[in-house]
């Protein structure tokens, strides 16, 4: 029971019997305390007629109601700031991080409280371990610390292995590649999206990174981390090896991680989540190797009780003998796939078209609009949005744009928008289903 | 604690584990202690529950203790 190959060998190499029956005692548990103290939750049990006595084997689990994104907003807008799934009280939290919603200006706010934000960096640990990071290592975060959760939990898992820790904040991207060559870095984490930028710039700059300490490279924040061209030009550009992990802010933290073996694919921290893959029609459970919607219960953010929780995320499971690094956590092939709906995620940001219209709709000199998302340089994703003004508001206008661009950040955790005046005209005009969205990057 | 969550029985570091958690939630639950014992404990709790719960000794929620 002393294998320093896992994190946690008890729970990583249980056998999958009893993992699942230890999922199911934790479910319960959980559906216990989410219907004493959630008056969201108690209110959906109601509704579907679910008593958490109910659950005698994990697959009752389909008896418990799926949650939505949106059903979660609509509480916070009726009862705000927290809503009402909150099941602890606000006063105990000490942590609040926020991601931008699914319309119009409202984010979706999360709380944690101290042992919730322990449990955060706790699952990091599990993907950190697994990707060879020890006390050792010096890692180097990319990263802004913002009210964006991000990496928060993962850097709180490095001072927690007791790696150092270089935390980079607000640096210029020159002055970040130019410490990580400096310090002698071992590890880096950032988007893909974001490494690809700095190994751009340290060329630019006469940077060595493939000569540099760096031999691991961890991502997150976007399905590119686990897109085979993506890696391998990270690898090549870095001349280090490059792991994905995945996580939501929903749940604060990372649910899925590559192992060193790099099997292509993803390992689920099933002692910690319940991962389930259903066709987003029917919400059935789909086998091993079909794609089909994730669906996450999440064990360990009490504060924020999450059961079945409906992600959008498209994904492929297949079981832990995909891998031979001895865990028994199933996979994700391919780590995250796509998505069912139209997010689409910019370095690392979630983006609505939805929400980005119900900003844009609230100018009235505008006519008409269109979003596109492309990629500068084969790099960095960008999106801009293409405005065309009405003929007889023409002054103003860049004043008005400016002020457009400020909104659009303000209500995406600060993330740049490129903001065009098109003529008048120019952009498409729809009859029946507007698509107003152009997503130029280049598909992998 | 003789058996985790699953009826097995504990190993030595297990009920170590567990007897230190045992020992912080009753100290956290003190009224006496001052502020440095009491955030401290509550500290060193958080970290003791993700030992315990990852080695599936316990999964409770502690926020009646400010946690």
């Amino acid at each position: 029971m002393n294998d320093q190959r896992y994190w946690n060998p008890k729970t990583e190499t249980m056998p999958r019997g009893d993992l699942e029956r230890l999922k199911l005692h934790k479910l319960r548990s959980l559906c216990s305390f989410a219907a004493e103290k959630s008056p969201f939750h108690a209110r959906a049990f109601e509704a579907a007629r679910f008593r958490p006595e109910q659950l005698k084997t994990l697959d009752d689990l389909r008896r418990v109601p799926v949650m939505t994104r949106a059903a979660w907003m609509e509480s916070q807008a009726k009862t705000p700031l927290f809503g009402d799934l909150v099941a602890a009280p606000p006063e105990a939290a000490i942590r609040y991080h926020l991601t931008s919603g699914t319309s119009g200006r409202q984010p979706l706010r999360v709380l944690d409280g101290m042992k919730d934000w322990e449990w955060i960096a706790e699952c990091w640990c599990y993907g950190f371990w697994a990707f060879g990071v020890r006390p050792t290592d010096t890692v180097f975060f990319a990263f802004s610390y913002g009210s964006f959760i991000g990496f928060w939990g993962a850097h709180y898992c490095c001072e927690k292995i007791g790696s150092l820790v270089l935390a980079s904040g607000n640096m210029t991207t020159e002055n970040r590649v130019k410490q990580i060559v400096e310090m002698g870095a071992t590890t880096v984490c950032a988007t893909p999206t974001y490494a690809l930028r700095m190994a751009q710039v340290a060329r630019e700059s006469g940077l060595d990174l493939p000569g540099s300490g760096v031999n691991k490279l961890i991502v997150s924040g976007e399905p590119a981390g686990s897109i085979p061209a993506v890696k391998r030009m990270l690898e090549e550009q870095w001349g280090a090896k490059c792991g994905d992990t995945a996580g939501m802010t929903e749940i604060g933290t990372i649910m899925i991680f590559e192992c060193d073996r790099q099997p292509g694919g993803t390992h689920i921290i099933e002692d910690h989540f319940i991962e389930e893959v259903v066709d987003p029609e029917t919400l059935e459970p789909l086998p091993y190797g079909a794609e089909g919607e994730r669906v996450v219960t999440s064990f360990g953010r009490g504060f924020l009780p999450l059961l079945r929780y409906r992600t959008g995320d498209l994904v492929k499971k297949v079981p832990h003998t995909h891998c031979s690094c001895g865990r028994t956590f199933d996979l994700y092939e391919g780590g995250i796939l796509g998505r069912t709906d139209d997010m689409k995620l910019i370095r690392g940001t979630n983006v609505y078209p939805r929400a980005v219209e119900a900003i844009v709709r609230e100018f009235d000199a505008i006519d008409e609009f269109q979003i596109v998302v492309w990629r500068k340089d084969d790099v960095q994703d960008e999106i801009t949005v293409k405005v065309e003004v009405k003929p007889d508001r023409g002054a103003g206008a860049d004043a008005m744009l400016a002020k457009l661009g400020g909104d659009l950040a303000a209500a995406h955790e600060g993330l740049r928008f490129n903001l065009e005046r098109a003529e008048y005209g120019s952009l498409p005009r729809f009859e029946l289903k507007a698509k107003r969205l152009k997503d130029e990057r280049r598909r992998a | 604690m003789d058996k985790d969550l699953l009826g097995n029985r504990t190993t030595e570091v297990e009920r170590e584990v567990a007897r230190l958690y045992d020992a912080l939630k009753a100290l956290a639950r003190r009224a006496d202690a001052p502020p440095c014992v009491a955030r401290n404990a509550r500290k060193a709790l958080t970290c003791l529950w993700q030992a315990a719960n990852d080695l599936a000794l316990v999964h409770e929620q502690l926020y009646d203790l400010g946690v």
